[in-house]
């Protein structure tokens, strides 16, 4: 130990310390509270055992509650349905423009730069005003919809059930754009040029190129893609709380959402730990598959 | 087709496609300088026949959104701070090596990485109440920030120093450095650009948050733009006008930022810092 | 049914305001075996790759197999090209690179399968059909991409300097099984190297090369004998042939080598008395000799010795480069005696610096 204290300028104690000290960091803020989360879900919390640590333990009641409560179902299926269609627009939408922008065409860098955009901007921000493009009676959207014949009335975007939900993934697959763009651009320009230029003379047009080269050559990217694409919709809550805040009546309500509605609202943080639980085995699964994407890479 | 008239459609086709992603960007600025009818006109105009440029003044006064401003600003730049000091060593120390310690710690900071803020907001409040520190609100923000961020930064920034060659320290040992001085002299000022891009992207990020200052900020003085933003979106607001100028005024400086700084943005994000 | 398989006529190729292809005149007789060598950036890799449609042609005809080709896409040329990274799918396996245009031409699996198998026991790559190119050594991943080629069964193969990231004994052991391959094919090649030894050794016919214009093209020996210019007689052939001015002699049948001080030696046939003009001598040709028959004394400057052969450099203005094919033992400072016989004088006119008869 006096050793590696000793080495902190020069050898394995300089490593170790500038590891550890961000490690602790990290471990005090994010690993505790998950834990603490995880404690928390069998416990039995209300607002004056809020400030102890040793609360009654109840079990697995929590999560019976939770699972008999008529809301549950619905609001899982509602995260499900969010995830697979943010994620589904925002991949076929970024893969399209990567392509479209791998082509190279004088000008394509800098525009590509354009489509950055969504991603450094606040997220209620963005809310906020696509809250204001899907107004019922005066947004814009609905507008142009008419006007191009698609709809003949106003989609009351925002306040029918049938439809709240589809208003915060609209906005969501908007805001994902960049990210997947940027991310598939990456991928497409590791294929080495002459591979396609092989298969060219070897006779294949461009549709088999795609699909016998870029594609199988990109797995690893759309892998990882896809598995962020699934941790960080999960983590997408300013959308909900510059939209819909979740209703009409739970309509567009999700888990990350209800999970902090029921702490900060409702003040019911047992249940908002149980949910917090559950979804966190999710985003354990996804960042699983992302690790496992990306795991060739060696120092240059 | 020849090359330059396909090359020309291409351009054509992509300013096409940026008009109708910016829109939304475009409407805001436009929204906020009509007037109220003009708000609610249909159809409504694309361009405001009597733009109300004294709406930004006016704004800024009643919603104080100088303050606002300040206190964003305030968190963005503490977080960033203490992510940089704390994730630069552990993001060169990841790059360094390749065995099972450092796969085990990758992995844990990806896992880190992944908990929604809104998930774990709730023993994060717990705790630090208990602490006292929500006394000090915008520290305890800053603090959960750190937190939610360092992670992505350390990624970003182990792949910028992955990209310095290992020779090129080997040869800083063998001309008389101690590894302090190895990293600090050479190894950091070649990591320098990835390190700025990936700085200021979470600085972009960190002042737009929001989950954790609504609900660790009472007071209304220490509330940043995110928090003040959303308190003036009630369920039946219709003042869009004044929502959008404000909206405006709070991404205006991101914005500059990032138009400045784009094509650096985007090269050191495509250079190799998404791998 | 033509002779030719491959026809370049006034072929001329611009980047812009670039020119990089000159007028090229070039014609491939089927089943020959026909070089493109020159310094880097001299056009043999963009002539190359108009011939596979991977590069357009500004003006000027392309024929192949009696078809005009220009503008043709290279998926319908017929053409197949080993490039000089081998361009291995790396998701596919060895069996799945081979039959890759097969699949695409909507060949059947079995049939397919048949094929790749036929030719893997051809280039000896019979066990490693299921394996993946990072798995194969450099000579290995080689034989895959040629292999990718011949099972195409071709109009003509194309190799862009396909053995440069090879080390150099692999390098002489593949030379042979190349041309081996395409005289057992009995096929027709281009390929482009910038190793001149390389060209030399395997082609039937040399093309060499410089800023995009054909400076000579023959069979090799042809170059190597009468080179047309002073580049092409100093590119061909290892060492590199010495240059000397020289001035014609009074009686214009010898000429004055100036090395600083003069040497004279005696000219096959007569010139114009004082015509100024560069002498070649190409360092094989100048032999040790006896003291009596020695036509050229020359002082030494260094001397290497490989143990078959013996490099000796002389002290004069300029240096000459001297190869003896057997262990002298000389050293630096002594003289050196020469014989050089008169018919392996190449003589340059000293501005255009083309052969003089």
């Amino acid at each position: 130990m006096r050793r590696l204290l000793l080495s902190i300028r020069d050898g394995r104690g300089f490593d170790i310390g500038l590891v550890s000290v961000p490690l602790i960091f990290l471990f005090a803020m994010a690993g505790l509270p998950l834990i603490y989360n995880i404690v928390m879900s069998f416990q039995e919390v209300d607002m004056f055992s809020l400030g102890t640590f040793a609360r009654p333990f109840v079990g697995f009641k929590n999560y019976i509650t939770l699972f008999s409560q008529p809301e549950t179902w619905p609001i899982l299926g509602n995260t499900a349905i969010f995830v697979v269609a943010s994620i589904a627009g925002q991949f076929t939408i970024g893969f399209a423009l990567a392509l479209f922008f791998w082509t190279g065409f004088p000008g394509s860098s800098w525009l590509r730069g354009l489509f950055l955009v969504s991603w450094v901007m606040p997220g209620l921000v963005v809310g906020a005003i696509w809250n204001w493009i899907l107004s019922g009676d005066f947004g814009v959207l609905n507008f142009l919809l008419k006007e191009s014949g698609l709809v003949s009335a106003n989609i009351f975007w925002r306040s029918d059930p049938n439809f709240s939900l589809w208003a915060v993934v609209i906005a969501n697959i908007w805001l994902g754009i960049s990210f997947n763009m940027i991310l598939l651009s990456v991928g497409l320009s590791a294929i080495p040029q002459d591979l396609y230029e092989a298969a060219e003379l070897d006779g294949a047009n461009v549709v088999q190129r795609f699909y016998t080269i870029t594609l199988p050559m990109m797995r690893s990217s759309i892998g990882a893609l896809v598995a962020l694409g699934l941790i960080f919709t999960l983590q997408q809550f300013d959308l909900f709380a510059a939209i819909t805040a979740g209703g009409p009546n739970n309509s567009s309500n999700v888990a990350q959402y209800w999970a902090w509605d029921l702490s900060f609202r409702q003040y019911d943080f047992a249940q908002g730990a149980t949910i917090s639980v559950i979804m966190i085995v999710f985003v354990m699964f996804a960042s699983v598959v992302y690790v496992r994407s990306t795991r060739h890479e060696v120092r240059g | 087709m020849s090359i330059a008239l396909r090359d020309k459609l291409m351009l054509m086709v992509a300013v096409l496609l940026a008009a109708v992603y910016l829109f939304p960007l475009y409407w805001m600025y436009v929204t906020a300088l009509k007037t109220g009818s003009a708000m609610f006109a249909s159809p409504p105009s694309f361009w405001p026949s009597d733009p109300q440029w004294s709406i930004y003044g006016s704004v800024w006064q009643s919603r104080n959104v100088g303050r606002y401003l300040w206190n964003s600003f305030v968190i963005a730049s503490g977080a960033v701070s203490l992510i940089v000091i704390l994730g630069t060593g552990c993001a060169y120390v990841l790059a360094r090596y390749r065995n099972a310690w450092v796969d085990v710690g990758l992995f844990l900071i990806l896992m880190l990485q992944v908990l929604p803020a809104s998930l774990m907001i709730t023993p994060i409040f717990v705790g630090f109440s208990q602490l006292g520190l929500l006394d000090y609100p915008r520290v305890a923000v800053i603090l959960a920030i750190a937190a939610k961020s360092m992670p992505f930064f350390v990624v970003l920034v182990r792949a910028a120093f992955m990209s310095v060659p290992m020779e090129l320290e080997e040869a800083a040992l063998v001309d008389g450095n101690s590894r302090f001085g190895a990293f600090f002299h050479i190894v950091l000022p070649l990591a320098r650009n990835g390190i700025l891009v990936s700085a200021i992207l979470i600085f972009m990020q960190a002042f737009g948050e929001f989950v954790y200052s609504k609900s660790m900020i009472q007071a209304i003085e220490y509330q940043p733009a995110s928090v003040g933003l959303n308190s003036f979106m009630g369920p039946n607001t219709n003042e869009w006008n004044n929502i959008m100028a404000y909206a405006a005024m709070y991404v205006t400086p991101i914005l500059a930022i990032f138009v400045l700084l784009q094509r650096r943005i985007v090269s050191g994000l495509t250079s190799g810092a998404l791998k | 049914m033509t002779l030719h398989q491959i026809e370049l006529s006034g072929v001329n190729k611009y980047y812009g305001a670039y020119h990089a292809l000159r007028d090229i005149d070039l014609k491939i007789r089927k089943g020959s075996f026909v070089a493109l060598v020159g310094p880097s950036g001299c056009g043999k890799s963009t002539l190359l790759r108009s011939l596979a449609g991977l590069e357009s042609i500004s003006a000027g005809d392309l024929v192949i197999a009696g078809t005009r080709m220009n503008g043709v896409p290279p998926r319908k040329r017929d053409l197949a090209m080993v490039f000089q990274s081998y361009a291995l799918y790396p998701h596919m396996t060895v069996e799945e690179n081979l039959t890759y245009s097969l699949r695409m031409r909507g060949v059947s699996k079995e049939e397919a399968r048949r094929k790749a198998e036929e030719v893997a026991t051809t280039t000896g790559l019979s066990a490693l059909l299921g394996r993946y190119p990072r798995e194969l050594s450099g000579g290995q991943r080689q034989r895959v991409a040629m292999s990718r080629a011949i099972i195409r069964n071709p109009k003509a193969f194309l190799f862009d300097e396909p053995l440069s990231n090879l080390d150099a004994a692999l390098r002489v052991h593949m030379r042979k099984e190349i041309r081996a391959l395409h005289d057992r094919l009995g096929a027709t090649s281009v390929y482009v190297t910038h190793d001149q030894v390389e060209a030399m050794t395997m082609a039937d016919h040399v093309v060499v090369m410089r800023q995009g214009v054909i400076e000579q093209q023959g069979a090799p020996l042809e170059l190597y004998d009468r080179p047309a210019n002073q580049f092409v007689a100093g590119f061909i052939g290892s060492p590199a042939m010495n240059f000397v001015p020289a001035q014609v002699g009074a009686d214009g049948r010898s000429v004055v080598l100036d090395l600083g001080t003069p040497h004279t030696v005696a000219l096959t046939k007569s010139l114009e008395a004082g015509r100024v003009l560069i002498v070649g001598i190409r360092p094989e040709h100048l032999q040790l000799a006896g003291e009596a028959d020695a036509g050229l004394r020359l002082p030494v400057g260094s001397v290497e010795s490989t143990g078959a052969a013996t490099y000796v450099t002389t002290a004069t203005q300029p240096e000459l480069v001297v190869v003896l094919n057997s262990r002298v033992s000389i050293r630096p400072g002594e003289t050196l005696p020469l014989h050089l016989d008169p018919a392996h004088l190449h003589l340059f006119d000293r501005e255009t610096q083309i052969r003089l008869a």
